[in-house]
């Protein structure tokens, strides 16, 4: 006779899962902290997103009014940069993240003629404020990584 | 989650599926070169990517890994007589060469011709590191020979083992880049398992179950680096390579010996699970060869003559509530191997990625999925020889190191995420 954990572990069973979804909806915010990343970030703001809001920091961090009310309304902060441009806002918005206990995830965009000392001081802007760091060479990777995430 | 299509072009690795052709781009490990030890030993039946193979040494010592069955009625070969420079199909006495081709068909005169129009398929098969490798894609890509560090260092230096996992590949693969389990799943292991206890890297794992987390792009694949704090504001780095397609490499702990696996697609509802461990400079001690056969560490213990786990789902995996009770486990289920083995395989054959809901630490996973179908388009579309496929990107290492707070792991361990001749691995 099968155990529960072969008999339930078949494909035959998978069909039983439940279907009604778990989850609300997940409220992202994605902010560009640099001019080279507001393109990027206003394009993604152009497609059909669950509940993903954008903005540019230049936008947001002159007003701390504005800043607190769309970060605590907030699942997750993504922050957008690019390599050798000058993240200057990510201290003010990373700080109120963790005041507002809000997840943070920084994404650094770079190329190929990035040089590791370049990325390396964009790297060190970002850490303090992060708990989650990724750089990619790819600009699908953001909508991909917010499609992963149901934002 | 992953869209369902998605989720297909990911896990679905037979011929002709765009992921099969991806695999078919390297060498894979099949078999370990004990399974066949000598020329004429007995054959063994290989499935690998959803291909039914048999591999098996002729007369004088060449590796065959041919189609299973004969080309006359299709009987298993696999009850063939292993003889004089050929495997002879026990029905009708058909008789092939280690290329797969016919050599002989004793109903039709020598004279017609005939088995010269018979060949099975047939795949290069090769030995490095106690390993049998399989090249599976067409033969004018055929890559350099495979250049993992483990399989080049002398044999008493290196252990390799293989499991059978009952679940997809990709399952067992994003349970190997996502870190952030170890301080949850493993919790129980890491101050008890002979392989791992010891290291002062174990405090701060268990000190600091909220790692924070650096995914970069690697050449051949990522450097995912979980980073918790130590002493005087500096951080502890544990890096991990994951190179394409299925080749992960844990970090280091203290002296013990670094391991890593690789996950091999046996059809899409289970894989090989291999795990290697090896020292650079060092024989293993007696000791640490004992665990490894014992199945501690990354390794199992099998049933005897086989290579399915003695815990397995047919047994709930020898759930031990009292232990995880008494808080020698966390889950229930003894040893690293099993506890990541029971989870995966509980999600079922090919999980429905369609229902997850991720979070910031899944960023590992998720840009390993986006880099895999990036290549998969690449491959499809283009031809293109994916990442991992260039030796330079398989002489890679993990690394686990305390840094300052302002040095990225990429920059201060860059020489330690690659071979060092004849130098340890850097570790903590």
């Amino acid at each position: 006779m099968l155990t529960e954990s072969a008999r339930m572990s078949s494909a035959v069973e998978a069909k039983f899962r439940i279907d009604t979804p778990n989850s609300k909806r997940h409220k992202v915010k994605v902010i560009a902290l640099d001019t080279q990343s507001e393109p990027v970030v206003d394009d993604l703001a152009q497609r059909h997103w669950n509940g993903a809001t954008f903005f540019t920091a230049a936008d947001i961090a002159s007003d701390p009014a504005r800043l607190r009310e769309a970060i605590g309304a907030s699942d997750l902060v993504v922050m957008v940069a690019t390599a050798g441009g000058h993240p200057h806002d990510a201290e003010l918005i990373g700080e109120t993240c963790s005041h507002m206990r809000v997840t943070t995830t920084g994404l650094i965009m770079c190329d190929e003629e990035t040089s590791d000392e370049i990325l390396s001081e964009t790297l060190g802007r970002l850490r303090p404020w992060m708990l989650m760091l990724v750089v990619s060479s790819s600009r699908d990777y953001i909508e991909d990584m917010l499609l992963a995430l149901r934002a | 989650m992953l869209r369902k299509e998605q989720n297909d072009l990911l896990t679905l690795t037979g011929p002709a599926t765009p992921m099969g052709q991806l695999f078919r781009c390297y060498w894979l490990p099949v078999l370990l070169a004990e399974e066949l030890p000598e020329p004429e030993c007995p054959p063994v039946r290989v499935k690998i990517l959803s291909e039914r193979l048999l591999a098996w040494r002729d007369t004088e010592g060449h590796y065959a890994l041919t189609d299973e069955f004969c080309a006359h009625r299709g009987v298993s070969l696999w009850f063939g007589r292993n003889e004089e420079r050929g495997l002879r199909c026990p029905y009708h006495g058909w008789k092939y060469d280690h290329t797969g081709q016919c050599i002989e068909v004793p109903s039709e005169p020598a004279a017609s011709g005939f088995c010269e129009k018979i060949k099975l398929a047939s795949y290069p098969l090769v030995e490095r590191g106690g390993v049998l490798w399989a090249y599976l894609g067409p033969s004018e890509l055929q890559p350099p020979l495979p250049e993992w560090e483990f399989a080049t260092v002398p044999s008493d230096r290196r252990f390799v083992s293989k499991r059978l996992q009952e679940s997809n590949w990709l399952q067992a693969l994003e349970g190997a880049i996502d870190s952030s389990h170890v301080s949850f799943l493993h919790r129980g292991e890491l101050d008890r398992d002979p392989l791992f206890k010891g290291s002062k890297g174990n405090q701060y794992n268990l000190d600091d179950a909220r790692p924070v987390f650096e995914v970069v792009e690697s050449p051949g694949g990522l450097y995912i680096g979980a980073r918790r704090n130590a002493e005087d504001g500096n951080y502890y780095w544990r890096v991990t390579q994951w190179v394409m397609p299925c080749f992960t490499m844990i970090p280091p702990r203290a002296d013990h010996p670094v391991h890593g696996h690789f996950f091999i697609p046996i059809d899409d509802g289970q894989c090989w699970t291999w795990s290697f461990d090896y020292k650079v400079t060092r024989p293993f001690a007696s000791q640490e060869l004992e665990s490894m056969r014992a199945g501690r560490g990354i390794h199992v213990q099998c049933a005897p003559g086989t290579f399915r786990p003695l815990a397995n789902k047919d047994n709930d995996y020898l759930m031990d509530r009292t232990a995880q009770r008494r808080g020698e486990t966390f889950s229930g289920v003894d040893g690293f191997g099993m506890q990541d083995t029971s989870v995966q395989e509980s999600m079922g054959p090919i999980v429905d990625r369609t229902k997850e809901n991720l979070v910031s630490t899944d960023n590992g996973i998720i840009m390993a999925r986006h880099r895999l179908l990036r290549s998969v388009k690449a491959v499809v579309e283009k031809d293109a020889t994916p990442p991992g496929v260039d030796p330079v990107h398989q002489r890679c290492r993990s690394a686990s190191v305390v840094l300052p707070p302002n040095q990225p792991f990429k920059d201060a361990a860059k020489s330690a995420l690659i071979v060092q001749d004849n130098r340890e691995h850097v570790t903590v």
